[in-house]
């Protein structure tokens, strides 16, 4: 049996018109839908597959996060995750996250640990490293492809610049993972309907200092008024252009 | 291409907010589901449809089906959106869970429909057919025909289809000729044929369920000598094989729109070999088609919709893009500046709000008949036969208004886009092309307009419309709880004053016998019930965004677009009442022909 932890981050829809609050404090989260991270339902999915490929596989979602991160657990279970667990603690601060991640399964023989390659709110990029080295595992980033070797090992693909790495890796292993690896999967009805019986566990933060304390949040500065030209005006244009520096 | 055909949030408003769908769940008999596995699979279907539907759309339409050597091809999506449609549980999603459905609430199927068929019209017909035909068996079909082919068409991998026109039977289904000759098996030879047949025949799926409507040797002339068949394409052999059952493609119809889905002519029995299976009693067929056709009749009005939604949003991003002219500032024009996005001009947010007005308020139309299907569905014998009546009502409304007005809905959207909108570049043609055959769809907008003066408003000496207007009081009364509503429920009340005048006017002509004089304006008093009872709608919405907004939960500017969009109805669309009961009360009637001379010439 591979027991395998699907990391999950709550994040703003990819279409969501992001913004904060008034004092910039926070995400504005009125009106925003929130997703499974697409990075980490490649994970997801490739877990998944590994059951359809005739693994024996254990699969299990977990979030930190408050109750407000529960409907996209349950997504993850609608997927086909077996049971999911929700660290009740804001995820504020990566090296907090990655801690509470690797407090949870340290102990629990966890063969692979899923995440995603980032999250698309803040794109840390930084989790899934950590945990590697808490939890002393073995470490595969930017995965696109994965293929189980025998029964405790695989052969991971990851994009490298202007080329790929092909890697052997021994179980356990922490997987970010990104496009290539898997699709993602659309829950049907039957997955829905059993995923309101799935075990959901809200579990209690480790004692974890947070190190960072996020102050505000900044919209990147405007663009620069546009300039109308008229069509026979090309000199004035190119004059601009000129008094700026362009050319 | 615009980049999104539904407003998710409209859609979650009207299901939670407005219709109230957890009414619907406390209900024991939808007890698997819960809001959240709701909301759940509203995202289920909005990925599907960018997956498998969206991106195929404007495709679809340029590689229409095409009939070589007998055989009809239709568009490489069609059968992996089937798969997925089968293994995502939609197809059966309404039906029984013992019958391997997933029992949900009909407001979850309208809304699942509702984003699919905005996605791409052209394809949902395949589904949209399958689920129409389960349905019937379902219904009336025998414990083994449930076994036989339910599970099959759940999976998606055979197609259902209605077989109900003939060349001589259209509208006029008392005349249909099929014939189904009685055989020692206990099944019947079918000889005929059937034409406008969607989806009728293709090679991408395993097998066709032909629904079809015919005659027993010898039964009545007239309605009642009709009977309800399965016939197969391919039947079950002796050793349980699938066999060619002699039904056969003879043409395949060239359409205007929704060209994805094949429109074919069949032929039963060429080599009179053609086995129908009973559904039911003999000659009760067209009352179980009814059933159904009740069904596919707010499907209808729902597709519609949905297509007026895609086209509204495609127009809207449009009108936010297009820069064109300058507004005016102290009475001049500063054509030094840089030209303003045309939804900045009066007329072009006019033709918008008109479209937002009719989608917006059409769906709510059809959420409420659906939410009328689930608590009849689910309730005791009073309750079911309480908003049987109400959806009985209703019906034919929800049919017709989304697929009159959306068509002029449409009509404004490729108005926004100017030239633009006339070609190819982009989808506005193809939508205005697509919707084009919804007042014909399951009775023409003049058949449902004589279903509801001749028979819905009268049925049970008026106790359908006493019922709504019950409903619409309910509205009333919160609404009068704010004043800035209240003006708008004091029109409502007028209109509702109008229509008793203009029935009070009419009903006489049928008491007395003169059904042509009653029926001859019934489309013109369709219309403007239909103006009546989509402001009721837009009031409801009207109240909820209210609450939300005095409360001070949600998104603000959604809600206060709300009350804007129900305001622009109340001063736009609902004065149109005017001249349409001024009509309605005239006594010059110059439609019906006459013995002695035709004046139409």
């Amino acid at each position: 049996m591979l027991k395998i932890l699907v990391c999950i981050s709550h994040v703003p829809d990819t279409t969501t018109k992001i913004k904060f609050e008034a004092d910039g404090s926070a995400l504005d989260r009125t009106g925003v839908t929130f997703v499974i991270n697409p990075y980490c339902e490649y994970g997801l999915s490739r877990a998944i597959g590994l059951r359809e490929e005739g693994k024996q596989v254990s699969i299990t979602a977990l979030c930190v996060g408050g109750p407000e991160v529960e409907p996209t657990l349950r997504k993850a279970l609608a997927i086909g995750a077996d049971d999911a667990v929700r660290i009740d603690a804001p995820a504020n601060d990566s090296a907090f996250v990655a801690r509470q991640i690797a407090a949870y399964a340290k102990g629990k023989e966890f063969d692979l640990i899923f995440t995603g390659k980032e999250s698309i709110d803040f794109n840390g990029s930084i989790v899934p490293g950590m945990v590697a080295e808490l939890m002393d595992f073995a470490f595969i980033s930017f995965a696109t492809h994965m293929e189980m070797k025998g029964d405790n090992s695989a052969t991971f693909h990851r994009e490298i610049d202007g080329g790929m790495e092909v890697l052997d890796a021994t179980f356990p292993v922490v997987v970010s993972c990104q496009k290539g690896i898997s699709e993602w999967r659309i829950p049907n009805m039957r997955g829905i309907m059993a995923a309101r019986k799935k075990p959901l566990a809200k579990v209690s933060p480790a004692e974890v200092r947070e190190y960072v304390d996020p102050v505000k949040l900044t919209y990147p500065p405007a663009r620069g008024n546009t300039q109308y030209f008229e069509p026979e005006d090309a000199q004035g244009l190119v004059g601009t252009l000129i008094d700026k520096g362009l050319i | 291409m615009a980049r999104e055909y539904v407003n998710m949030k409209n859609l979650r408003f009207l299901l939670h907010d407005v219709h109230q769908i957890k009414e619907v769940l406390a209900q024991p008999y939808y007890a698997e589901h819960d809001l959240e596995s709701i909301d759940m699979m509203l995202d289920a279907v909005k990925q599907l449809s960018d997956t498998y539907l969206f991106p195929h759309y404007e495709d679809m339409d340029r590689n229409e089906p095409q009939l070589e050597g007998g055989e009809i091809k239709v568009h490489h999506s069609v059968r992996p959106y089937l798969d997925a449609m089968g293994e995502g549980g939609w197809i059966g999603a309404v039906a029984p869970m013992d019958l391997g459905g997933m029992q949900i609430p009909e407001m979850l199927g309208v809304s699942a429909a509702f984003v699919m068929a905005a996605a791409n019209n052209g394809a949902t017909g395949f589904n949209g057919l399958t689920t129409g035909a389960a349905n019937l068996i379902v219904s009336f079909g025998s414990a083994e025909q449930k076994e036989k082919y339910l599970p099959k068409m759940f999976e998606g991998s055979w197609q259902g289809t209605m077989a109900l026109t003939e060349p001589q039977a259209g509208s006029s289904l008392s005349d249909i000729q099929t014939t189904a000759t009685p055989m020692p098996d206990g099944s019947y030879r079918i000889r005929g044929q059937k034409i406008y047949i969607s989806a009728g025949d293709y090679t991408e799926t395993e097998n066709v369920v032909h629904m079809l409507l015919a005659r027993i040797d010898g039964a009545p002339l007239g309605t009642k000598g009709i009977s309800l068949f399965i016939v197969p394409k391919y039947r079950e052999g002796e050793h349980g094989e699938l066999v060619f059952n002699d039904v056969t493609p003879a043409g395949l119809y060239h359409k205007l729109g929704q060209k994805g889905t094949p429109a074919t002519h069949l032929m039963y029995g060429e080599k009179d070999d053609c086995h129908g299976y009973l559904v039911g009693e003999p000659h009760r067929g067209l009352s179980y088609m009814f059933q159904m056709m009740n069904e596919a009749r707010l499907l209808v009005g729902l597709g519609a919709v949905s297509i007026a939604s895609a086209a509204y949003h495609a127009s809207l991003q449009y009108a936010k893009e297009r820069p064109q002219g300058r507004r005016y500032e102290d009475g001049k024009r500063d054509l030094t500046g840089p030209q303003t996005p045309i939804i900045n001009h009066p007329d072009v947010r006019r033709m918008l709000l008109l479209q937002k007005a009719i989608v917006e308020g059409g769906l709510s139309l059809v959420m409420e008949c659906a939410r009328y299907a689930d608590l009849a569905k689910a309730g005791d014998e009073e309750t079911r036969a309480h908003y049987e009546l109400l959806l009985d009502l209703l019906t034919p409304v929800a049919k017709t208004y989304p697929s009159e007005m959306g068509i002029v809905s449409i009509s404004q959207g490729l108005q926004v886009l100017g030239g633009g909108g006339f070609c190819k570049d982009f989808p506005l043609e193809n939508y205005y092309r697509d919707i084009r055959i919804y007042p014909i769809y399951e009775g023409t907008t003049g058949i449902q307009s004589q279903d509801l003066l001749g028979r819905k408003v009268v049925i049970k000496n008026g106790k359908a419309v006493k019922l709504l207007m019950a409903e619409i009081q309910k509205t009333l009364e919160a609404a009068e709880a704010y004043e800035d509503l209240r003006p708008y429920a004091e029109k409502l009340r007028a209109k509702l004053e109008t229509v008793q005048q203009i029935l009070m006017h009419l009903v006489p002509f049928a008491m007395q016998g003169k059904i042509e004089r009653y029926l001859s304006d019934a489309t013109l008093f369709m219309e403007l019930f239909g103006l009546v009872v989509v402001a009721w709608q837009w009031l409801k919405q009207g109240v909820v965004a209210k609450q939300h907004l005095v409360s001070g939960k949600d998104d603000p500017d959604f809600m206060e677009s709300k009350l804007h969009t129900m305001k622009f109805f109340y001063h736009y669309e609902l004065p149109k009442t005017l001249g349409l009961a001024e009509r309605l009360l005239d006594d010059t009637v110059l439609t019906i022909a006459e013995d002695t001379r035709e004046l139409v010439n």
